[in-house]
């Protein structure tokens, strides 16, 4: 008799057990408004001749890419400034003159954010971009700088700067 | 030609990186020390060759306004969160607009960027 009652208590254990509740387990989450800058690519300089350092394709360069994402519409503009000046590289024997423009290359949505590109508001080396559609954008740069007196630019490593910088409205 | 060097603007092609700062929006209250006002910002980093981050306070016009905060540089390792409290004085709360983390971006590294990121959060007011 004890044995049935205990056979049967821990039958129903197991059975109640097995059963298994449906519980539901949230999962929380919260998506704050944000702007975020990615460095997607490289940029490289090609040197087409001995007093160029350029980022064209042509050129044997390659344009650095800038991806910005925002999350809120119309909460963000950005501004992507070309380089105007190396941040490291050897002794120049010459002034550097500076060619560089920021263009809209791609982007997530061509219907939302397809003003872009034309609506842009460009300051010297700097172009700002209103962002009005929430999204993706990559941005290209290129950056020409020349060696004056079409002297020649001196072995080295050279690096210059691409600024993006992403306000809120 | 070729013994011109070639040399990169970026060296970080292989992936994104990013940079990120929160809230978009940020609210100047009271801090518990009378006279001043507080706000709290978090950043995040996904930029594996950045590691540290400087923090700015400005007015509309992009004048810098003192603040006191833990550091004005910050370290924020690679896929790290640093949240961090920003204090102002009372006087200059009205003036505060943009708050700003900029990438800091070491010379000496062996992988340099070429991107310097910047993102600012804009203190709102009644209104806007």
């Amino acid at each position: 008799m004890f044995n049935l009652k205990t056979g049967t208590v821990a039958a129903l254990l197991v059975l109640s057990a097995g059963a298994g509740y449906a519980q539901d387990t949230p999962i929380n989450g919260t998506v704050q408004s944000r702007c975020i800058i990615q460095t997607d690519q490289p940029g490289i300089y090609g040197n087409p001749n001995a007093y160029t350092l350029s980022t064209t394709n042509s050129d044997g360069g390659s344009p650095p890419v800038i991806r910005v994402d925002v999350t809120l519409a119309a909460a963000y503009y950005v501004d992507i400034t070309a380089p105007s000046e190396f941040s490291s590289s050897p002794s120049l024997p010459d002034v550097v003159t500076w060619a560089g423009d920021t263009s809209v290359k791609t982007m997530s949505d061509s219907t939302t954010m397809g003003g872009y590109e034309t609506g842009k508001l460009e300051t010297g080396y700097t172009d700002r971009y209103d962002l009005t559609a929430t999204g993706s954008t990559w941005f290209q740069t290129t950056s020409t700088a020349t060696m004056g007196g079409s002297k020649a630019f001196p072995g080295g490593n050279y690096t210059a700067l691409v600024e993006a910088a992403c306000i809120a409205k | 030609m070729l013994r011109y060097v070639l040399v990169m603007l970026l060296l970080f092609g292989h992936s994104a990186s990013a940079h990120e700062m929160v809230p978009t929006y940020p609210k100047l209250e009271p801090a518990y020390v009378e006279g001043l006002y507080k706000t709290t910002m978090t950043m995040f980093n996904k930029r594996p060759e950045v590691e540290y981050y400087e923090i700015g306070v400005f007015t509309s016009d992009w004048k810098p306004i003192p603040f006191v905060s833990n550091y004005k540089v910050y370290k924020v390792p690679y896929l790290s969160t640093v949240s961090f409290d920003i204090y102002v004085r009372s006087e200059d709360r009205y003036d505060v607009t943009y708050i700003c983390s900029v990438s800091k971006l070491r010379q000496s590294s062996r992988t340099r960027t070429a991107v310097s990121s910047k993102i600012c959060s804009k203190v709102k007011r009644l209104g806007e």
